[in-house]
């Protein structure tokens, strides 16, 4: 009888253990969008390389352990193996790596040959400071609404900086929601590109840019940190590594350091970041409305940063000469998710003309959006931090 | 060459406009003291006895070990702080607290002079070599029981016009910040200034617009700069591309161009569209039938 008495007991004390015991609904809804982020991820394809890491750390972040018994199992218990992997995000070292991998992959001839594109890509940022202000409205505090107003840069790493120093606190909710509509930008921007855009500027086909000289390409990573660095210093953690990166590339000689750094390193940092950022969605800490709101904010910073790229384009037709006219089709592209939103300019512009491939006109804009978003966070950090 | 010039010109003015003529606050900061101790902080031994409160005003954790405390102009080596104490070891932003008891047998934090209420005392830290004078601090004669003199931010020595803006202290904070902050002072300025948030708005676009703004300028000018001498070479070589170079048709109607040419060049048809002509061409000699070139040794 004793012995039976001893192995209820038993039974009692490991179920109190279990995951099951320990569920809360906020963990099967966590768990819901872990699903939902994977399935598009699959089916979809949208961002899979991102979405397939955070949703699986959503699902990982959110099965229930008992926190009393000090498991050290959770990302937010302090020496947990996941709480190590995870200070790369709330120190902010993941995203200045990410930042190299991109320099090191990313070809900014584009921008070199039609330099004016890189304007789009200042004017676009208006969706990180048209969200901080709806932010503040909305009753954040002004460091929250920076951290959340920075979801309209549309940059994961950029955000994720941004937020670990100005708001740790919605480090989660930014990050989610940051990758979320980075995702969606082909569901999110084409709509206000046809609507904001006549049939007319949609035809609008624009000169072949130029070939572009080595020496200016290697110019470029060099003239651009001391140009945008010695303005906004806070932000060089991010213009450092990115421009560092492009040097390594562009420069010639050092092609082995390049491809580990938009091959190996940037992959590796792109599991653990995702990883890490999904299974920081604890339900116990960010199923908040605080959560709600920032993605409602976010999504309109999406919105607004799309409108305001092909407003400033439509503006500066104004002044352009005809043979020089941009299609206003690219100015989606100013906000930074590198290369999708180039990618949608191609698709419409190629659903109007099917000669007219934009492709490489955008990615100029794209590229400058990059820039710019660190630019923006740097000065948010300035005057924030 | 003219444009090599602008760019240059840009450059020196931005980085003179740049160069700052503020006077910094140094690394370490004499930062609070207290000269008459009758009943404030006591000492491991149980004692009161006046204090220098020392703040590392970096942001890097620093070594006071090796360096000099004096309260004599003529004698900057009067102190030397001991080497090998973790204790010296001060985290950015922290202080430590050395007691002014002439007790230097108490500790590494006891020094071998005491302040005198009665006149100025004059208080320095001086690097290693006992010569590079790092920060100092005159606490004006008399000082009252239990008030200290220093800074009201900590390691903030110096105002915007580079005068120092030491004084009597509201507050006593031995070992302890000498403001503080409850809230980031950034956040509540912009919250009580910028409300709605438009300022910052319009300061930040104006930056970002700014900073790609100096990208692109110097892009366009670099860039005509290269397209320039790129047209100057081609134009040398006598090419097709010197053509380009020199006219203002774009590559497609070049090309359209090239290949009508070409094709009226080559031209063997026969005008009637229907009729296939055949001419022979003569080729003597073909690799493809040589032995020779299917050999991989000669035969001997």
């Amino acid at each position: 009888m004793n012995t039976l008495l001893s192995l209820t007991d038993n039974l009692q004390t490991f179920w109190h253990y279990t995951g099951f015991a320990n569920a809360e609904a906020g963990h099967f809804i966590m768990i819901l969008f872990g699903l939902v982020f994977i399935y598009l991820a699959i089916t979809k394809e949208y961002e899979p390389l991102l979405l397939i890491p955070i949703g699986f750390g959503i699902l990982v972040g959110n099965i229930p352990f008992n926190e009393a018994a000090n498991l050290q199992v959770g990302i937010y218990e302090e020496g947990s193996v996941l709480n190590i992997l995870y200070q790369g995000v709330v120190k902010g070292w993941y995203p200045p790596l990410i930042f190299l991998g991109i320099g090191a992959m990313t070809d900014f001839s584009a921008l070199i040959a039609n330099p004016k594109l890189i304007l789009i890509g200042a004017a676009a940022q208006f969706g990180i400071f048209g969200a901080y202000i709806i932010a503040l409205q909305m009753g954040f505090a002004p460091n929250e609404a920076g951290a959340i107003g920075i979801i309209g840069g549309a940059d994961g790493p950029t955000a994720i900086f941004t937020t670990s120093k100005l708001a740790p606190h919605l480090l989660g909710a930014v990050a989610i929601s940051a990758y979320s509509y980075m995702a969606l930008v082909p569901v999110i921007q084409p709509p206000f590109m046809r609507l904001l855009t006549t049939k007319k500027e949609r035809l609008i086909k624009m000169k072949i840019p130029r070939v572009v000289s080595q020496t200016e390409k290697v110019l470029f990573p060099i003239m651009g940190l001391l140009l945008t660095a010695f303005l906004v210093p806070s932000g060089l953690p991010l213009l450092g590594m990115l421009f560092f990166g492009n040097l390594l590339k562009e420069s010639g000689v050092t092609r082995r350091l390049a491809e580990t750094a938009r091959g190996p390193l940037i992959d590796t940092i792109t599991i653990l970041l995702g990883f890490t950022v999904g299974a920081s969605t604890q339900a116990t800490t960010f199923l908040r409305m605080e959560s709600i709101k920032v993605f409602a904010i976010g999504a309109l910073s999406f919105v607004i940063a799309t409108c305001t790229g092909i407003l400033f384009v439509k503006i500066f037709n104004l002044i352009l000469p005809k043979e020089k006219k941009i299609n206003p089709l690219i100015g989606n592209a100013g906000v930074s998710a590198v290369p999708d939103a180039a990618r949608i300019s191609q698709t419409l512009g190629l659903e109007y003309d099917p000669s007219n491939y934009l492709l490489m006109h955008a990615m100029g804009p794209n590229v400058a959006g990059v820039i710019g978003s660190a630019v923006a966070a740097g000065i948010l950090l300035g005057f924030l931090y | 060459m003219k444009q090599i010039t602008y760019i240059s010109l840009l450059f020196l003015a931005v980085l003179l406009s740049g160069c700052s003529s503020e006077k910094k606050n140094p690394a370490w900061v004499i930062n609070e003291v207290m000269v008459v101790n009758e009943t404030n902080f006591v000492d491991d031994f149980g004692q009161r006895n006046g204090w220098i409160e020392i703040y590392n005003n970096t942001a890097k954790t620093q070594n006071l070990g090796g360096r000099y405390l004096t309260n004599d102009r003529n004698n900057p080596k009067k102190y030397p702080i001991p080497r090998g104490d973790v204790l010296t070891s001060i985290k950015p932003h922290q202080h430590t607290l050395f007691w002014a008891d002439n007790e230097p047998f108490n500790g590494t934090f006891h020094v071998n002079f005491k302040l005198d209420p009665t006149q100025d005392n004059y208080i320095a830290l001086y690097e290693n070599d006992g010569k590079t004078l790092l920060d100092e601090i005159v606490i004006p004669a008399g000082m009252l029981a239990d008030q200290t003199y220093g800074y009201v931010q900590d390691g903030v020595k110096y105002d915007k016009n580079g005068s120092s803006i030491a004084m009597h202290l509201q507050r006593v904070t031995p070992s302890s910040n000498n403001a503080i902050l409850e809230e980031n002072p950034k956040v509540v300025n912009l919250r009580e200034t910028d409300a709605f948030g438009g300022l910052l708005t319009i300061t930040s676009m104006l930056v970002v617009f700014f900073a790609l703004l100096a990208l692109y300028l110097f892009f366009k000018l670099s860039g005509n700069l290269a397209k320039g001498m790129s047209q100057k070479k081609v134009a040398q070589s006598g090419t097709l591309s010197a053509a380009r170079s020199q006219s203002h048709l774009s590559g497609e109607v070049l090309a359209a161009i090239s290949a009508a040419i070409n094709e009226l060049r080559e031209d063997q048809h026969d005008i009637e569209s229907t009729i296939l002509t055949i001419n022979q061409v003569k080729r003597n000699y073909s690799p493809w039938s040589s032995k020779l070139q299917t050999l991989r040794k000669l035969p001997r």
